[in-house]
């Protein structure tokens, strides 16, 4: 359904994309991941046609988004970070009008909104003015304004932010029924779990460029080591963390705050006790160690050094 | 065409949905008129009392007299010199205008051949002055016309004066039948009240809708309408669109609404027309560079207020330019609604289209101006 070319885009002096390569097949719901300034945004808007692409090629069912750009909207449901829509109209005349934007003639727009209302378990609010929905509410008629002309490529931009979880899972089970239903899912979140829940396979992307895809099990099979050992310390002197570091069995170190020390290990249940003595014999106070399972955090944390929300 | 019909209803609903915007666009303009036509209406009583003594009894100094006589805003009373003199200590007038012995003698020598008199600051001064140096120029006209007429006639010049003076006054003796009907003297007082506070406040609502551009910009909207299949001029033309129609409804009802009610007569209808397009193509473009050139809807209201107001006042929306001295006449030339006024003018004295094509062509070359502005700063992300 979708696969971009070694794409590259420039704003100016800064090379914000360095040449994507990825490819999401037909009924696939694919993840997107990547801290703030990763570069999501700007190849969001490059599969779009907002934001035109200086290298590379990006294709949406087998048509270049660089040279047919109209009929390839015609295939995108885009559901924006913002809010975009209308607050003095009605949940049903703002659909009504995003319906005429993708083309629909004015009977059919509207039989569409009713559908879409009904998608998104708003039907009982069509009437009402956009202005006096919850958050979560205005959310759902936002993924609903994506979906009235039955796109084949639904592309998600976030659109979880700020909301009731109550709202947050019907828009999951919403969006996964879409799937379910043989609609192609390009879906970025900050929550990991959302992308957990809805994707089979996700990429992650650093400093514009995605620097790992495949499905959740295998990422996290390509973890340095298999397991995280948290340390809470009340000083984690230099000396103490590069001793760590040459532990055998000790994949790799990440030290994101001065009290938190964090182990990538293969066996954390073993290593345990030699780092509780490496700590006495450096006079460490060890507050708390922990054992971690590897999972999409862990991995996101490893790869770019960063938490997701960063 | 569809995309383009799409936004232009979803932005017209938006506006008439708006209980206020109706208040904006038919209330205000329409108790704005009724207030200014009246208070500037002779049945008001609100003309100037101002005494004049005429101490030359010369031809001339009466021609002068009938000159500052035609002004509405100002009502003379002829008096000698001692109840000239009462009347300013009662304070039953604003000013006494003398004009001296030998008047012509005077104004030949470049000498001041009129003496005003009026109580410390009052506001009547620069306006009686004003009024008095456009009589004096009419007058020296006359006198030059009888000169040149008198030298190829070759008779006295101050008796081809008296012939031109007699044919004017004939003239005005016969336009005196229906001019001194003070039905239709306030008819287009009203006139020239409800095209100043239509063009005010079309220019207002204006304001007020193309602000959704800089909405649609904050909102995310600009960013969601590029992800349909719709091209950028098709957008483009929806926003021009709307906001024109928008402008023509309120125009046209206000046409309608102050004909019925105060009895306005607007002119010739295909003059009118083409005015009020044009008139609307200027304001809709100004509306589109000012919600394009500033940043937030803040900056809007209050940069496009005060260019609306100043340029309202500069451009003889509130009082004729008759009043206001020569070199802000000369400024009202670069302000849009001094030439729609002069188009409304004329055309409620009787004028066709073919008499207004100069107002016309200019608020075009404002449209261009503005338009170009307006659409190409529209970058829809």
């Amino acid at each position: 359904m979708l696969t971009m070319t070694n794409v590259k885009k420039r704003f100016g002096e800064k090379e914000v994309v360095k040449g994507i390569t990825l490819h999401v097949g037909k009924g696939e719901a694919f993840g997107l991941l990547g801290p703030n300034g990763a570069g999501k945004s700007t190849t969001i808007s490059m599969i779009c046609g907002l934001v035109p692409y200086d290298e590379g090629d990006i294709q949406v069912d087998g048509l270049s988004v660089g040279r047919s750009p109209y009929e390839i909207k015609k295939k995108i449901g885009v559901v924006p970070q913002d809010i975009a829509l209308y607050p003095t109209l009605s949940a049903f005349d703002n659909l009504v009008f995003w319906g005429k934007m993708y083309g629909l003639k004015g009977r059919e727009a509207k039989a569409r909104a009713f559908e879409v209302l009904e998608t998104v378990g708003l039907s009982e609010r069509g009437k009402d003015r956009i202005e006096t929905f919850s958050g979560g509410m205005k959310r759902r008629i936002n993924i609903g304004a994506a979906l009235l002309h039955r796109p084949e490529l639904l592309i998600m931009d976030e659109p979880t932010v700020g909301i009731d979880p109550q709202s947050r899972h019907h828009i999951l089970e919403t969006v996964k029924r879409l799937n379910e239903q043989g609609m192609t899912i390009i879906y970025t979140s900050h929550y990991m779990e959302e992308v957990e829940f809805l994707c089979k396979r996700i990429a992650i992307m650093d400093h514009g460029q995605v620097i790992a895809t495949g499905s959740t099990q295998e990422l996290c099979k390509r973890l340095a080591g298999g397991n995280q050992l948290l340390l809470d310390v009340e000083e984690a002197r230099p000396a103490f963390v590069e001793k760590l570091k040459q532990l055998d069995g000790i994949e790799k170190v990440i030290h994101p705050e001065p009290s938190e020390i964090h182990l990538y290990v293969k066996q954390g249940q073993d290593m345990m006790a030699s780092i509780v003595s490496m700590a006495a014999k450096e006079a460490v106070k060890l507050r708390q160690i922990k054992l971690k399972e590897a999972d999409l955090e862990t991995l996101f944390l490893q790869m770019t050094g960063r938490s997701l929300r960063d | 065409m569809r995309k383009i019909i799409a936004i232009c209803s979803l932005e017209m609903k938006r506006t008439f949905k708006r209980r206020s915007s109706y208040f904006i666009m038919f209330a205000m303009p329409l108790i704005f008129t009724l207030l200014f036509g009246g208070l500037f209406g002779e049945n008001a009583g609100s003309a100037m009392p101002v005494a004049i003594v005429d101490e030359d009894g010369s031809i001339y100094s009466q021609q002068l007299i009938r000159q500052l006589k035609a002004h509405p805003f100002v009502e003379y009373e002829e008096v000698d010199a001692a109840t000239a003199k009462e009347l300013l200590s009662e304070k039953s007038v604003e000013g006494v205008v003398t004009i001296k012995k030998d008047f012509l003698g005077h104004v030949a020598k470049e000498e001041p051949a009129v003496m005003l008199q009026h109580p410390p600051g009052t506001a009547a001064a620069p306006m009686l002055e004003q009024l008095y140096n456009q009589a004096l120029r009419t007058l020296d006209l006359q006198v030059t016309a009888a000169q040149i007429g008198a030298s190829y006639e070759n008779k006295e010049w101050d008796l081809v004066f008296e012939q031109l003076i007699e044919t004017e006054s004939g003239t005005d003796g016969i336009s005196e039948i229906h001019m001194n009907d003070t039905q239709v003297e306030s008819w287009n007082k009203m006139s020239y009240s409800s095209a100043g506070f239509s063009i005010m406040f079309v220019m207002i609502v204006m304001l007020f809708t193309t602000g959704t551009l800089i909405e649609a910009r904050s909102m995310g909207i600009w960013s969601r309408l590029l992800t349909t299949p719709a091209t950028r001029i098709q957008l483009t033309l929806g926003y021009v669109l709307s906001f024109f129609i928008i402008g023509f409804v309120q125009f046209s009802l206000l046409i309608l609404l102050t004909s019925l009610l105060f009895g306005v007569q607007w002119g010739d209808p295909l003059g009118l027309a083409v005015l009020v397009i044009t008139l609307l193509l200027c304001v809709v473009g100004l509306g589109m560079a000012i919600a394009t050139l500033v940043k937030t809807s803040e900056q809007q209201s209050a940069v496009g207020m005060l260019l609306i107001i100043s340029t309202s006042m500069l451009g003889g929306v509130y009082w004729p330019l008759d009043i206001v001295p020569e070199f802000m006449r000369k400024i009202a030339n670069f302000v849009p609604q001094s030439w729609a006024i002069e188009g409304f003018k004329s055309l409620v004295d009787g004028a066709a289209l073919g008499d207004i094509m100069t107002p016309i062509l200019v608020l075009l070359g404002f449209s261009i101006v503005f338009l170009s502005i307006g659409i190409s700063r529209v970058r829809y992300q």
